[in-house]
């Protein structure tokens, strides 16, 4: 059974993650953009990934996409990865982030995200998505979040570690839904009134 | 390594499940213990005692601690009565932070919750070896959130519709102290 649909942007698309995508995701990861994660040694560490990202959804405990650029009739050039974990079905809220290439700018980035957040919203009524920035990730990343409708909700001191004795501060932003009739409408940032349903 | 410890005024013990469920009972069964927390009332001494298993399994799978508190100090009556419950939750050992929650008798002053958080704080971040300490509560929780701020941990934001309850999507005010920060 699939549970992590394909989902069409503009420049791009998210679907699911295959087996083969593994060496396509081993460039990603050498050039990981959080604090304090090292490049992957060997792409075989992605097969176990790969595998996870399937039973995760399965159980609606996250949810992973492959982010491509291109589109159909071009084809498709896998940048990077969409992640939705920590999700709590009872509370209806996950946590997002984005590996990617630099290639895939901010614009894309903010693209997929709604993409994402829209499939979300609608097949599992999610209405809370949180996204932590790590202290040291690229400042871009907040503009593309307020453009996507997240707010600035806490900072976190020293709630991610870098090393042994080394932390930095996570910033969190929230996009909070609320629900009203048959729509589902952002109540929070700059999309205030958008209908994602 | 022992978990249980002694304040001045306070000794500061793991449960015994078999025991402490009436005691707990009488802290928890008043709505003021936990006023700060999406909680609904207890009804009876069964739902503690449910509790306190689930803090066992909880415990022993590394995930959690809770502490009982008892008076050393004061009458018969006030000696025989919990002073608090204190609970470590979501332990991330690899991030090396857990989240704190209190849950207190009426007569606990700052200065004696203080004492208490000393003590716990201690443990935490020398035995435990945790950096990140963390108190979530609802942010309207007025004398709650001053006793965060008198027992030094810093307001850091308020998380939005963190749970339901009671029809009401909950926002979670957050508080943070280091092993790092000023005593």
């Amino acid at each position: 059974m699939k549970f992590t649909p394909t989902l069409e942007f503009e420049g791009g698309r998210v679907r699911t993650l295959e087996a083969s995508d593994r060496d396509a995701l081993f460039a990603v990861y050498q050039q990981p953009e959080v604090p304090g994660q090292r490049p992957l040694e060997k792409p075989e560490q992605l097969d176990r990934m790969i595998e996870l990202g399937v039973q995760m959804a399965a159980t609606q405990r996250g949810m992973m996409w492959a982010l491509e650029l291109g589109s159909a009739a071009e084809g498709y050039q896998l940048v990077g990865q969409v992640s939705a974990f920590d999700w709590q079905p009872s509370w209806l809220k996950v946590t997002f982030r984005i590996d990617a290439l630099p290639v895939a700018d901010m614009n894309v980035r903010a693209l997929a995200l709604q993409a994402c957040i829209d499939f979300m919203a609608d097949k599992y009524h999610l209405r809370n998505f949180a996204w932590q920035w790590i202290e040291g990730q690229n400042e871009a990343i907040k503009e593309m979040l307020a453009a996507a409708g997240f707010t600035f909700a806490a900072r976190l001191r020293q709630a991610w570690r870098i090393g042994e004795n080394e932390w930095r501060d996570v910033e969190q932003y929230h996009k909070v839904l609320s629900v009203a009739d048959n729509a589902v409408t952002s109540v929070a940032g700059n999309n205030e009134g958008e209908s994602v349903q | 390594m022992n978990w249980n410890y002694e304040t001045t005024n306070f000794l500061i013990r793991l449960p015994i499940s078999a025991d402490d469920e009436e005691s707990l009972f009488g802290l928890l069964k008043n709505p003021s213990a936990s006023a700060h927390l999406p909680k609904s009332q207890l009804y009876t001494s069964v739902q503690t005692l449910d509790e306190l298993r689930r803090a066992t399994m909880r415990f022993q799978a590394r995930e959690a601690a809770t502490w009982l508190v008892e008076r050393l100090t004061g009458s018969l009556e006030e000696r025989a009565a919990l002073a608090a419950r204190i609970t470590l939750t979501d332990i991330n050992w690899m991030q090396a932070s857990g989240r704190l929650q209190w849950e207190l008798d009426e007569s606990v002053t700052a200065t004696e919750l203080r004492e208490i958080l000393a003590a716990v704080e201690q443990f935490c971040f020398s035995d435990l070896a945790l950096h990140r300490l963390e108190l979530r509560m609802l942010p309207d929780a007025d004398k709650h959130v001053a006793l965060a701020g008198e027992c030094g941990f810093q307001p850091e934001g308020v998380l939005p519709a963190q749970l339901e309850f009671e029809g009401q999507w909950v926002d979670h005010a957050v508080f943070g102290k280091l092993a790092s920060d000023p005593a």
